[in-house]
């Protein structure tokens, strides 16, 4: 599973929680590829996957969460789509 | 200070316009002259003209409302703005893309449509949009 955080450098919401987001993904998913992408250095990317608004979640290719989660519902959606994946 | 006649004239916005920027709360008279007409001072005139700019860049008169609170706001900084362009060049990069895709389809059609002579009942452009109507679930 790849998990992808859009984020801007200097954003003060994108910064938050980042790291508890990171540990939560690596605990609940044995082979996830986590990545954090400044938005700027992959704008096509970013297009392309429909990032509009930051910091972004996308989940295996897909936008998830517009904005930052909590962990709860951030491992929530993480097991749910692992589930659906098997 | 200045009526709204001459803020008008300043800012080159129409009197009706900076009615409307006052309903939606993105000026604010300062004072009343005596016989009761609205006044305003010269960081209406500033405001004005970053409502202005602002929208020459995309932002809506909501969006903008947002920047200028920001833009009072000790405890923000440059980062909360920058990441509001960000989000901006974004929303714009994907409105390009969908009128690529547009105009793309557009190319498909005029291409298809080789002999605008016939008649409108067989025109190519008709029947594929009917087509497409037929392949699409109603919104």
């Amino acid at each position: 599973m790849k998990v992808e955080l859009f984020y801007s450098p200097g954003c003060s919401a994108c910064l938050d929680r980042q790291a508890e987001l990171r540990t939560a993904a690596r605990e609940a998913i044995k082979d996830v590829e986590w990545r954090e992408i400044n938005v700027l250095h992959s704008l096509d990317h970013a297009v392309e996957l429909g990032v509009i608004t930051l910091p972004s979640i996308a989940i295996d290719g897909e936008v998830i969460f517009t904005s930052l989660p909590t962990v709860v519902q951030f491992r929530k959606a993480l097991i749910e789509r692992n589930r659906g994946g098997e | 200070m200045f009526t709204i006649g001459k803020l008008a004239g300043l800012t080159n916005v129409s009197n009706d316009t900076l009615r409307y920027y006052e309903h939606e709360g993105l000026i604010t008279p300062t004072a009343k002259s005596a016989a009761g007409y609205r006044l305003y001072d010269q960081d209406s005139v500033r405001r004005i003209r970053f409502i202005k700019h602002a929208q020459r860049c995309g932002f809506t008169l909501a969006e903008i409302r947002d920047l200028l609170v920001l833009r009072g706001r000790d405890r923000a900084c440059c980062g909360d703005i920058r990441t509001r362009a960000i989000e901006k060049k974004l929303q714009i990069e994907n409105k390009i893309r969908a009128m690529r895709a547009m105009s793309k389809a557009l190319d498909q059609l005029i291409a298809e449509c080789a002999n605008e002579k016939k008649p409108v009942k067989e025109c190519t452009i008709i029947a594929a949009l009917e087509r497409a109507n037929h392949s699409m679930p109603v919104q």
